[in-house]
């Protein structure tokens, strides 16, 4: 029983108390969406956005043009211009918020589920969204969504800043709209076109599933519905601007999606998105990932049921889908065990250990604008692309896989073995010292204690057992 | 204007390199060792823009932001995309050639099930947890110890047991003994991924602490590709060919994603023996091609025929092998691509059975479930 706090969370640190009532102790994390506990500085998404902006503005418009004949000038530029706007120390800042929400907040559960719906509504890497904007679009979008509808979700992240442009969808243009007959379009030769990209991850990634059969011909028209959605352009912000609706671009006339018609105008959209949420594809699709992620590879109907069930029944209310899936992933907690993504993998061997992770509020608010970041404090985002998973760095927009066989190579395995020896180094020296800080571990989080001590003590070195705890079967799955 | 829009590539376009089928030649005369190379290009890579046609106003026009002002010089009907600069200079000693108006039979126009089935070879997205090169390599009998130099392992060559990969972390692993111990939890775990995977790390003989530079493995694979107990199958992966803005022409996006290719194709060459390379096929796999037409980000949207490009001694001349199926709107697949009147999957079947020396008609059935496929191999390949 005791993996099942690290299957709906991320274990239990040896000085905390093991929960006597594991299913009510997750469920009870569910309803209320609390602030985050981090403690250091938190820039809002915008104030990222606004050094985003400013690190485009400033390459694209004022660096590239000035020391255009002097690549070395340029260069030496560029550099002191990505420290000028904290290019590289954002990333490492929100992974430090997120694993403290995951280590030593009192929502271990909502922090495991944030990071699930962070992955399936993925921004993967692209230009610098994962340097400024990436971590705090799981704030301000995902996180405050978790006990929302997942209607409202969709549409939130939809008309996010980051997913419009992810997607591209600021660069469609319909040809039936205002825009098409503009005369500079004739002039350079520039027609006004759809890009599909965003239109179809919203079926095919976020909502419906190509299980539900749409045609090529579906996806146009819901690119249709969604022309006009995009970042307000200026000279001064360039794609940096916030979203808005910009009648200009919209595709004029009806469209019509899977069989329905849907009217012109900014309102289509959450018409079309309400549909969507509702299609029985859309609550099959959200149960198999989340018994993907939780509980086996292969979720079977009988898993996945309850959790469509509740979608259903609560109309999309993400907590009481998030309680159907803690209590199948509890009842099926001793027959299934899922092997462990490696971000989830070390956020367990950080919190069991009680490890100094992530760098603390102290450490990152020493950090300057203009500075170079310390190796101390970027070492959050290094660590995370050595073991191969950097969560805000997917390499397609269907975010990181959950299926096991995509984890296990003699690579990735090497990962987890040097990291498992590497996190020793990150221990508090008043852990190591005491006697019983192994057992206190083992005792906590395994269902066989005396077996995996005897397994442990085959090393008399602290730096070894945690090699070895790290790598052991039981602790790779939950 | 251009040095910055490289770099910021280096950042987002990810290459990364794969090996497998090491060692195991299963041939008994194993007298010459044949390579296979295959290099993933993600994002749907642009056959029109790699390999244009020449003379066809419309297509000029469609494409009057995004046309090449300079092209290299390759047939009467086609020209070459200028970043590609080694493929030009192995096409001048018949060392490349392409294949035109070709794809997997995909015409979904989604990254994620196109890429998984340009892997796996099927038709029905992520039905088959193999690739057709892991399913082609074991028909060949190339089990045993497999290489990979990347983290994740990728679909493609999934389906022959061991495969190796390396991807230098840079430090020291844990002491072998506390390695054993491991090991023997495994096994008493009966986790047979995990343990065959630790027996691979615990018996190599690799640099866990070398650099993994992507230039730096690229050339590593040439030297490992030349040694007659080596790999027999690597794998490349270039991302970002999905250029739905600032596609641009001879120096914009895609220009650069080919330069990657070119790249990973020169340090093969340089990297490899004469005689391996003489004895090597280097074959791109995408998930589809792009539309014709221009968009108004100057990029292209999905599509679905684009081309291979092909490189190594084993070709039989420099030639742009196609059925063109021509650009006027009626011609188009869904009257905005580049139509495929090849199925892409005919050529890797006869590459398979060209480099593995297994009968086509085994491939087509073992790899391909009988799936209707040509047997190319005359007209690509030496005898």
């Amino acid at each position: 029983m005791k993996n099942f706090f690290r299957k709906v969370a991320f274990g239990i640190g040896p000085n905390e108390e093991v929960p006597s009532d594991p299913l009510n102790w997750a469920l009870n994390q569910i309803d209320q969406i609390p602030e985050f506990s981090w403690k250091g500085k938190i820039l809002t998404e915008k104030e990222l956005r606004g050094h985003y902006r400013d690190w485009v503005y400033g390459d694209r418009k004022v660096l590239r043009k000035k020391y255009k004949d002097n690549k070395n000038l340029y260069k030496v530029h560029k550099d002191q211009l990505r420290h000028e706007t904290g290019q590289k120390f954002w990333e490492s800042l929100e992974i430090s918020i997120r694993h403290n929400e995951a280590i030593n907040s009192n929502n271990p559960v909502l922090a495991k589920l944030w990071m699930f719906w962070g992955n399936f509504f993925a921004i993967s890497e692209k230009d610098f969204l994962a340097n400024y904007s990436t971590g705090a679009y799981q704030r301000e979008i995902i996180w405050p969504n978790l006990n929302q509808s997942f209607e409202k979700m969709v549409y939130d992240v939809t008309t996010s800043w980051a997913m419009i442009h992810h997607l591209d969808n600021s660069e469609s243009a319909g040809p039936k709209s205002a825009t098409a007959s503009e005369d500079w379009r004739r002039k350079k030769k520039e027609p006004a076109t759809i890009n599909e990209n965003h239109a179809r991850e919203l079926m095919e990634l976020h909502t419906i599933s190509p299980k539900a059969g749409y045609t090529q011909e579906d996806v146009i028209q819901l690119a249709y519905i969604m022309t006009g959605w995009q970042h307000r352009w200026s000279k001064k912000n360039l794609e940096t601007g916030n979203i808005w609706f910009n009648s200009e671009y919209h595709q004029i006339g009806k469209k019509n999606v899977l069989g329905k018609e849907y009217k012109k105008g900014k309102k289509a959209l959450a018409v079309v998105i309400k549909d969507l949420v509702n299609h029985p594809n859309c609550r099959d699709f959200v149960a198999e990932r989340l018994c993907r992620y939780l509980i086996t590879d292969d979720p079977t109907q009988e898993m996945k049921q309850p959790i469509i069930d509740a979608f259903q029944k609560s109309d999309g209310h993400i907590p009481e889908i998030h309680k159907a899936a803690i209590k199948v992933a509890f009842e099926y907690n001793d027959k299934y065990k899922k092997f462990q993504t490696p971000e989830n993998w070390f956020i367990q061997v950080a919190k069991i250990s009680d490890l100094n992770w992530p760098p603390s509020p102290d450490l990152m608010d020493k950090y300057e604008l203009g500075q170079k970041p310390l190796d101390s404090q970027r070492k959050p985002q290094r660590l995370l692309e050595n073991i191969g998973h950097h969560p805000y760095r997917a390499k397609q927009p269907n975010g990181w896989s959950d299926h096991s066989d995509d984890w296990i190579s003699p690579e990735l395995l090497i990962r987890r073995l040097v990291y498992a020896k590497a996190s020793f180094n990150f221990n508090k020296m008043e852990n190591t010292k005491k006697a019983e800080y192994y057992e206190k571990i083992v005792e906590k989080n395994f269902n066989n204690p005396s077996k995996i001590m005897k397994y442990l003590n085959q090393k008399s070195r602290s730096v070894a057992k945690h090699t070895l705890l790290f790598n052991h079967p039981e602790f790779l799955k939950a | 204007m251009k040095i910055s829009r490289r770099d910021f590539l280096k950042t987002t376009a990810l290459t990364s390199l794969y090996f497998a089928g090491f060692g195991g030649i299963s041939n008994a005369n194993a007298g010459t060792k044949k390579n296979l190379v295959i290099i993933m290009l993600r994002g749907g890579m642009d056959g029109l823009c790699a390999i244009p046609v020449k003379g066809d106003k419309n297509f000029e026009k469609l494409r009057s932001k995004i046309n090449l002002d300079r092209t290299l010089k390759l047939t009467s009907d086609f020209d070459l995309h200028p970043a590609l600069k080694t493929f030009k200079s192995l096409w001048d000693e018949n060392l490349s050639a392409a294949v035109h108006a070709t794809n997997i039979p995909y015409t979904g126009r989604s990254h994620f099930d196109g890429q998984n089935l340009m892997e796996s070879g099927g038709k029905i997205p992520y039905q088959e947890k193999t690739g057709w090169l892991g399913r082609g390599m074991k028909t060949a009998g190339l089990t045993g110890k497999g290489l990979a130099l990347a983290l994740p392992m990728p679909l493609l060559i999934r389906g022959v047991p061991m495969n190796n990969n390396y991807f230098p972390v840079g430090r020291y692993l844990p002491y072998p003994n506390t390695l054993e111990i491991i090991k023997s939890a495994y096994e008493e775990y009966d986790e047979k991924l995990l343990s065959e995977n630790l027996e691979i790390i615990l018996t190599r003989d690799f640099n866990n602490r070398s650099s993994d530079d992507a230039w730096i493995l690229a050339s590593s694979a040439g030297t490992e590709l030349s040694k007659p107990d080596g790999p027999k199958v690597a794998v490349f992966e270039v991302d970002g060919f999905d250029t739905h803005a600032a596609q641009g022409a001879t120096d914009g996006a895609h220009a650069d994603c080919l330069s990657d290719y070119d790249n990973i194709i020169r340090s093969l060459k340089s990297s490899m023996s004469k005689e391996a390379f003489d004895n090597t096929l280097v074959l791109t796999l995408t998930e589809f091609g792009r539309t014709i037409k221009q968009n108004s980000s100057n990029g292209t949207e999905h599509g679905y025929g684009s081309a291979i490009l092909m490189a190594g001694g084993l070709l039989k001349k420099a030639q742009v092998h196609t059925d063109w199926p021509g650009l006027k709107k009626k011609e188009l697949f869904e009257g905005r691509d580049l139509n495929s009147t090849i199925d892409a999957r005919s050529v890797y079947a006869s590459a398979m059975s060209k480099v593995f020396d297994v009968e086509f008609e085994r491939i087509q059935k073992d790899v391909f479930w009988g799936d209707k496929l040509n047997n190319l191999s005359d007209k690509l390949f030496k005898a």
